[in-house]
């Protein structure tokens, strides 16, 4: 009886050995797997010609940048293109890598019955963050003088409007506005104070993915972490998950920096930010986890976690089993 | 040895022939042909399955099939082991008797006979045995000691102390290239090295360094450092205090940078004074200029060690 049930122990701790040096090493492979992938894939960017087209007149009128960088080709006007409607106004700059367009002005009255309805009752009906006396909460953000592209960020993600006032910070949801109403509500903030940036169109054809990563592991992976699950940060806020941002979502709010998300202007290039959003929504968004499951992304704590808690403990009950001859 | 006893004193274990209606067997051995059928398809099952994880492998089909196919191999090559040993054994439990563990009174007898005969010659030159047992111990001692001592590596000097930092030194990011004071919008952050030094190990290690535009205008993060965040930029070394992970979270409303490793949270505005967390002093910050050029540089290098501290650490 003694006999046999310690052999039955023997066998569980010997399993339950042998299961953690398994785990340690397919865990260490399937780490080092993920790391490789991220990088080997390279896909030679096309050759840049240097057109200068549509140079300007300095009479001009180019509205100002609520992210101004003195840094050509990155996110403001000073950009290879820069295209003028009939009445003078910039309706569009950027370059081969990225188009930053103004919404029609023709959805302006459109736009202002939809955020006399949706917005109008937070932000005030000027746009500057003051409601009418008496709205409970606040205060409210300013909307003035931020670029069409911060407004159809917030609205296109779903996080504007919000149904409540947001306590820590606005969440990702299905968007209550349409894209053309958020185009809509964008040109008619923006006429009250034009401002850039623009709304940006990403060119992704021929996106170097490995700059790309390059250049996600030095700004975005501290905070949204490698794997692009995001984590938390300081107060109750955190870094929101990459997995279901689309491209162009991804290029706003790098240039325009949404909530406690440093703003990417200046520090990245037009090119640069093209090599970043389709690193994202190519590797970053569909990942390949060489292990088959990836458990979420969570890092090897969390692989470990389920590692010990399911195999170790199925393997110690088989062991029993085992062992088990009485 | 005087003991004349015969070696063995145990106690004889009955072993019976094992026969079908002994209550020992297995009750699966009443049935050997059924039980030989049983192991033998999980055999081939194991068999299949192994073959199956050949081809599966050669043809360079998915990561699920191979592990499946070979976890399940092995599952059935285990299962009929198993089955198959408890149909050969006999079931327990078994009881063996010991033999009797302590010496007889003759052999505890002659033993210290012998050893008192012996010890007379050779106890006498015990102060000579004992001090080269002395000398043994102490040489393996000091051995011991100047194993640590050689193992200590070289002495890090002033590499403690100092970084690439100098007076004048540029500002340079990632790829080398220098940075302006338009560069950078209000909001954004920027690691910077210095110049020359942004591809090398030390570079990379101690010197690096994050460059965030707080504002737009120059302010005074601490008192007696009026001039060192010069249109709004600051740099703080990117060595968190506490165990030197690089401190690259800044949130832009809050003003916060945090460490990832373990939470550590530095005040931007105030001098990076950690205001929560395991962090036990600010992160030094780099004194800032910018030139007749528009170019940002160092007034001169940190004031302070950067990165976590050491023991002969007094600040």
């Amino acid at each position: 009886m003694h006999r046999s049930r310690a052999n039955g122990v023997r066998l569980a701790a010997a399993s339950i050995i042998g299961t953690m040096a398994v785990l340690t090493m397919l865990s260490v492979v399937g780490a080092t797997g993920a790391a490789a992938t991220s990088t080997t894939t390279t896909t030679t960017s096309t050759t840049t010609t240097t057109t200068t087209t549509t140079t300007t007149p300095a009479s001009r009128p180019v509205p100002p940048s609520a992210h101004p960088t003195t840094r050509f080709n990155s996110g403001t006007p000073n950009s290879t293109i820069r295209i003028f409607n009939s009445k003078g106004q910039l309706i569009q700059y950027g370059n081969q890598f990225v188009r930053y367009t103004l919404p029609a002005s023709s959805l302006i009255p459109y736009g202002e019955a939809l955020y006399s309805v949706n917005c109008s009752a937070c932000h005030g009906a000027d746009a500057n963050g003051h409601p009418a006396a008496g709205t409970p909460g606040g205060p409210y953000p300013d909307l003035l003088g931020l670029g069409p592209a911060t407004y159809s960020f917030w609205i296109n993600s779903g996080r504007m409007p919000a149904a409540q006032t947001p306590d820590v910070q606005a969440v990702r949801r299905n968007p209550k506005l349409s894209p053309y109403q958020a185009s809509a509500v964008a040109a008619y903030i923006n006429s009250l104070q034009p401002a850039t940036p623009y709304v940006p169109v990403v060119n992704l054809n021929g996106a170097s993915l490995s700059d790309g990563a390059q250049l996600f592991s030095l700004n975005c992976a501290a905070c949204h972490t490698i794997t692009g699950d995001g984590d938390a940060l300081a107060w109750n806020t955190y870094a929101p998950s990459l997995r279901h941002v689309p491209a162009q979502q991804v290029a706003e709010a790098l240039r325009t920096g949404p909530g406690n998300m440093p703003v990417f202007t200046g520090n990245l290039t037009d090119r640069q930010l093209r090599d970043v959003v389709a690193y994202v929504t190519e590797k970053i968004q569909h990942p390949q986890n060489p292990g088959g499951l990836g458990l979420g992304g969570l890092g090897p704590v969390g692989e470990g976690f389920i590692g010990l808690a399911l195999g170790v403990g199925l393997l110690a009950l088989v062991g029993f089993w085992v062992g088990d001859r009485t | 040895m005087t003991g004349e006893r015969p070696l063995e004193h145990r106690s004889p274990v009955e072993l019976k022939a094992a026969s079908w209606s002994d209550p020992h067997m297995q009750p699966a051995a009443k049935h050997p042909r059924f039980v030989e059928r049983i192991i033998a398809l999980t055999f081939i099952a194991g068999l299949a399955l192994f073959a199956l994880f050949v081809v599966a492998y050669w043809q360079n089909w998915s990561a699920w099939t191979l592990g499946a196919t070979m976890g399940a191999g092995m599952l059935f090559i285990g299962f009929g082991l198993v089955a198959w040993g408890k149909y050969l054994m006999p079931r327990g439990p078994f009881v063996e008797e010991r033999h009797d563990l302590a010496s007889s009174k003759e052999e505890v007898e002659a033993f210290t006979n012998a050893l008192v005969e012996r010890g007379g010659g050779t106890l006498q030159r015990r102060r000579v045995l004992g001090g080269l047992l002395a000398a043994g111990l102490g040489v393996f001692s000091l051995g011991t000691i100047s194993l640590l001592v050689r193992s200590l590596g070289p002495l890090p000097k002033l590499t403690l102390t100092e970084t690439d930092w100098k007076a004048g030194t540029y500002l340079v990011d990632q790829a080398g290239r220098r940075v302006t004071a338009g560069q950078l919008s209000v909001g954004s952050v920027l690691t910077v090295f210095p110049e020359g030094f942004q591809n090398t190990d030390n570079g990379q290690a101690v010197d690096q360094t994050i460059l965030i535009r707080v504002k737009d205008t120059s302010f005074t993060t601490v008192e007696g450092r009026s001039t060192w965040a010069p249109l709004g930029y600051v740099a703080y070394s990117k060595l968190c205090t506490h165990l030197g992970c690089p401190v690259g979270l800044y949130e832009k409303e809050l003003k916060l940078l945090v460490c990832p490793c373990h939470q550590s949270m530095f005040d931007v505005e105030e001098g990076a004074i950690p205001t929560f967390g395991p962090a036990p002093r600010p992160l030094p910050q780099l004194p800032l200029y910018v030139d007749s050029f528009g170019f940002l540089r160092a007034q001169r290098g940190y004031d302070q060690p950067v990165g976590p501290g050491y023991w002969e650490r007094t600040t």
